[in-house]
């Protein structure tokens, strides 16, 4: 894993862990303010310099947003000292709280990739702060929340909505036949069906990254959410297939999908939500022939 | 229930900030071809447009033709032609990918990319084959 998340790559990205080489451009060329309402609009904060002591410094621009005071977000530039911290991104948060400015707020908890608590933007992508090497980040890397989601405190996005769209899929086990005195049993095979779906996280990288999620959050499901309610259509243990395609089948909870596939590429646990949603759609087809 | 009372209430949770996307985001090749895609789409219904005008041009006589012809002759006309051209190959080479996609096919990361690629190579070659073709008729 460590030797994966370092490869970098021209052309062809293989894994979403891998970092492009070179980025023509940083940020799409738009201007800054492009729709956005003016208490959402960004300002620049103050800079943390790094403590005297400090030998190898290294600056993360970072989104903070107080809602004691209601003003503007803004941008604070923080000073690392790189010897002084942990290797990942999550590390240099912790190590800001810690020694510099203890009111930087941010979800956190397993650090190792299995909670998705620390979901955020990391130099213009998705990723769990935790996995995230910050040897692998810009020479000043920028951390904001995650994308398109109303912020309660600084990376701290209110994540209401996107959990009430999963609810909407009814993440659970229907059946209509009586319970079986044991178990309700599956082949190796059937069980296989559901590799690559349930191991998501629900961190909502990949729903957070999608323009057309960015566009239709309101009726738009969101990669996350379209590959749970995948994960749930392809359990042989399931028996409500029919009233599951029912609730997808609308032009905007499923087909604001338009194979954009940001998703794929910044899932931090390696999935496929582009391949599920792709499933649904084909599934749905198949039903109508 | 009890949990959702001891939130704030819906309307001041609300009240925050709406995080950035599209205006600090990375473009990428997934992202990038697809508003590629979807804007050369419009530019080829504003185009199907001038290639009717061009019809009419064509039907009314000579004099509107000719004058036609000058405009579309002229170097601007002629990038308005190229980018027309480019327009067409991109939307319809991005199309065929599109199709993969549909029948289930090629959503792996790698053939992502090596199908963007291919988009954007053959996109450009076919621009190009296409304007000689038409510049030694």
């Amino acid at each position: 894993m460590g030797h994966a998340t370092h490869e970098v790559s021209i052309l062809i990205i293989r894994s979403s862990s891998q970092m492009p080489r070179k980025s023509l451009l940083q940020r799409f060329p738009v201007p800054k303010n492009l729709g956005v309402s003016p208490g959402s609009r960004i300002v620049q904060g103050r800079t943390w310099p790094a403590p005297a002591t400090a030998t190898r410094v290294r600056t993360f621009d970072i989104y903070r947003y107080d809602p004691a005071t209601g003003d503007n977000p803004r941008i604070d530039s923080f000073e690392v000292d790189l010897d002084d911290c942990g290797p990942m991104v999550l590390d240099v948060l912790i190590w800001i709280k810690n020694k510099v400015d203890s009111t930087l707020t941010f979800r956190r908890s397993c650090r190792e990739g299995v909670c998705g608590s620390c979901a955020m933007n990391i130099d213009g992508t998705n990723w769990l702060a935790c996995t995230r090497f910050v040897a692998e980040t810009r020479q000043r890397a920028t951390i904001y929340p995650l994308n398109n989601m109303r912020i309660l405190k600084d990376l701290v996005p209110d994540l209401t909505h996107v959990f009430a769209q999963y609810a909407l899929i009814e993440p659970w086990l229907k059946t209509k036949t009586p319970a079986p005195s044991r178990e309700r049993r599956q082949s190796p095979a059937q069980r296989s069906e559901v590799d690559g779906y349930w191991e998501c996280i629900l961190c909502f990288c990949c729903t957070s990254g999608c323009p057309s999620h960015w566009w239709n959050a309101d009726r738009f499901l969101g990669p996350a959410v379209l590959l749970q309610a995948w994960r749930w259509l392809v359990d042989s243990r399931d028996e409500a297939r029919g009233e599951r395609l029912d609730e997808l089948e609308d032009p905007f909870r499923l087909y604001r999908c338009h194979t954009i596939l940001n998703c794929t590429r910044t899932c931090p646990k390696g999935l496929n939500p582009g391949k599920a949603i792709g499933g649904i759609k084909k599934m749905l087809l198949e039903r109508r022939s | 229930m009890t949990a959702a009372a001891n939130r704030p209430a819906a309307a001041e949770r609300s009240a925050g900030p709406l995080s950035p996307h599209l205006q600090i985001y990375r473009p990428q090749l997934t992202s990038v071809l697809s508003f590629a895609h979807r804007l050369s789409g419009v530019a080829l219904g504003l185009y199907s447009v001038l290639l009717v005008a061009w019809l009419i041009a064509a039907a009314a006589g000579s004099a509107p033709f000719s004058s036609m012809q000058t405009v579309m002759r002229s170097p601007a006309g002629q990038l308005l032609l190229l980018a027309g051209i480019f327009c067409f190959f991109l939307h319809l080479c991005g199309g065929i990918r599109h199709l993969f996609w549909d029948a289930g096919y090629g959503f792996d990361l790698t053939a992502i990319y090596a199908s963007g690629w291919v988009v954007v190579v053959a996109s450009v070659t076919l621009t190009a084959i296409a304007w000689f073709a038409g510049s030694v008729m």
